[in-house]
């Protein structure tokens, strides 16, 4: 890996370089790195940040997450299986996240098409975090989905920073390590024993696997690139219930191997659901609602806002 | 005490109903005009005529007041961050003469749901599109009503923001399932985990 991180690491600026590659190895450096650092995310909704101690023994991942703006929150992670802790509320959100571990796959499977929708620049060098990074530019193909700026750590290509580009190259988002240790000493055994539930109540949301054919929906015009992923069912929260009687979600999840979108459809509700649009919540994520018949259908992704009206206007219920 | 018209109600209330003769109208009508309290009793028949025979003529001195403050309060409302298509709807539907535009209540109930589309638009900071000119219809209906929406403020550093909390929820659902991407592990597991806390 090392070898093939040092090619890649040895293209001139300008040059394009083998996708397909370069994602085997960000993706094999988050898995096989320990480090620890603070994590900043920053966009024109605000700016979050966390603190992350990540370790790995084989194909065991163990993280923490601990968040140090908003509501205190710690992120316990093992694999796929998430917990999420409110130290406040003595409360624990138990999820499992399949999708963490998917990617593989998605990028191993034949018919991978990432390298149809996207292309890969060498920028140079910088120093992040006071480490040496490669610099590289992915590049979006069509104005479907947005580009990113990607600063690899030298030695393990980890991903040290990330900007996600609008079609002008202008920053919509920013997530960056500003504080970052490779190698240190992380006690696994005391790492597992942070995702003890002991003391909490725990919380497992409902998520039903179902198909949207099922649920009785299509998209008969598939947007460019994106593929179906999964599609859930989450049943409403009781707050959002409406006259007390819960209204199911239906989240249907696609992705072009770097970008995702999800439509959600439930039942229209004219008390809650008051305008069609978009609404600017800052950052590279958006959302458009729109109406359909006595649905009401929301996607949100983090892509351009004619992508997410392409996916609103093609959703259709089956006859 | 009250002082006398110079003519007698009695004979102002037949003016006012056509029943004076004809012999005797000219002379009733300069005595009627000579007198400032006749002409005021005389307004105040038609008055009384023109409410019993429709309420949509009869606005009282309240209902003026309340305008008033409304108008008043209305001015003092921060301005909207919306463009110029966003405020089309309440434009057009506060343009729009329907059948019962002469209907005072309906101008009231009319002003209220102004006033409420305005305050939803004002905080919640929507860019709105519009996919289709129906929807913005239905925003008017629906803003009488009492919407169950939730709004939840964010300080966002440059001052506090109001969000839907539906659409929070959901974009937390979608950061909870969106991880497709090569490159989630770790920067779009961290962005997700770290953004969350933006979100709530």
């Amino acid at each position: 890996m090392v070898t093939q991180g040092n090619a890649l690491a040895q293209q001139r600026a300008g040059a394009d370089i083998p996708l397909h590659s370069w994602l085997l190895r960000v993706h094999q450096a988050a898995r096989q790195s320990v480090y620890t650092g603070t994590f900043v995310v920053s966009s024109s909704a605000g700016m979050a940040s966390a603190r992350i101690w990540h370790v790995c023994e084989g194909e065991q991942q163990l993280e923490r997450v601990e968040t140090l703006s908003g509501t205190p929150r710690a992120i316990f992670r093992h694999n796929d299986q998430v917990v999420t802790f409110f130290p406040q509320s003595k409360i624990a959100v138990a999820e499992v996240r399949e999708s963490l571990g998917l990617f593989p796959t998605l990028l191993k499977s034949t018919d991978s098409s990432i390298g149809d929708f996207y292309q890969l620049k060498a920028l140079g060098n910088e120093r992040i975090a006071g480490f040496d990074a490669d610099v590289f530019h992915l590049l979006p193909k069509d104005q479907a989905r947005y580009g990113y700026r990607v600063w690899n750590e030298k030695k393990t290509g980890l991903i040290i920073q990330l900007q996600t580009l609008d079609a002008n190259n202008k920053v919509l988002e920013q997530a960056t390590f500003s504080e970052l240790q490779f190698g240190a000493v992380v006690n696994a055994a005391k790492l597992q024993r942070s995702g003890s539930t002991e003391g909490y109540r725990v919380i497992r949301p409902d998520l039903l696997k179902t198909t949207a054919d099922a649920e009785g929906w299509m998209l008969p015009k598939p947007v460019d690139g994106f593929k179906p992923m999964g599609c859930y069912i989450r049943p409403a929260a009781a707050a959002t219930a409406v006259d007390g009687n819960a209204q199911h979600t239906m989240q249907w999840v696609f992705s072009d191997g770097v970008a995702t979108v999800s439509l959600f459809v439930e039942a229209f509700d004219a008390r809650r659901h008051l305008r069609e649009g978009t609404t600017d919540m800052g950052g590279a994520t958006h959302t458009l609602t729109r109406r359909i018949g006595n649905w009401w259908a929301t996607a949100v992704g983090e892509v351009p806002l004619p992508t997410l009206s392409a996916f609103a206007l093609a959703l259709e219920r089956k006859k | 005490m009250e002082k006398m018209n110079s003519i007698p109600n009695e004979r102002i209330c037949d003016l006012v109903d056509g029943h004076e003769p004809d012999g005797t109208r000219a002379q009733a009508l300069n005595a009627l005009l000579s007198d400032r309290q006749a002409i005021h009793t005389w307004h105040v028949y038609h008055v009384i005529g023109d409410v019993l025979r429709s309420s949509e003529l009869a606005p009282s001195k309240s209902d003026y007041a309340f305008l008033e403050r409304l108008e008043r309060r209305l001015e003092n409302e921060p301005a909207c961050r919306v463009s110029s298509e966003d405020s089309s709807p309440v434009h057009r539907i506060s343009g729009v003469s329907s059948a019962n535009a002469a209907v005072f209540r309906w101008k009231m109930v009319g002003g209220v749901a102004s006033f409420a589309l305005v305050s939803v638009l004002g905080v919640s900071l929507w860019s709105q599109t519009g996919l289709r000119g129906d929807a913005q219809l239905a925003v008017h209906n629906t803003a009488v009503q009492s919407t169950p929406t939730t709004l939840v403020a964010t300080d966002t550093g440059a001052g506090t923001m109001l969000r839907d909390a539906r659409l929070d929820e959901l974009m937390a659902a979608h950061r909870q399932l969106g991880g497709h991407s090569a490159l989630q592990v770790p920067a779009g597991f961290l962005r997700s985990a770290a953004h969350e806390g933006l979100a709530r």
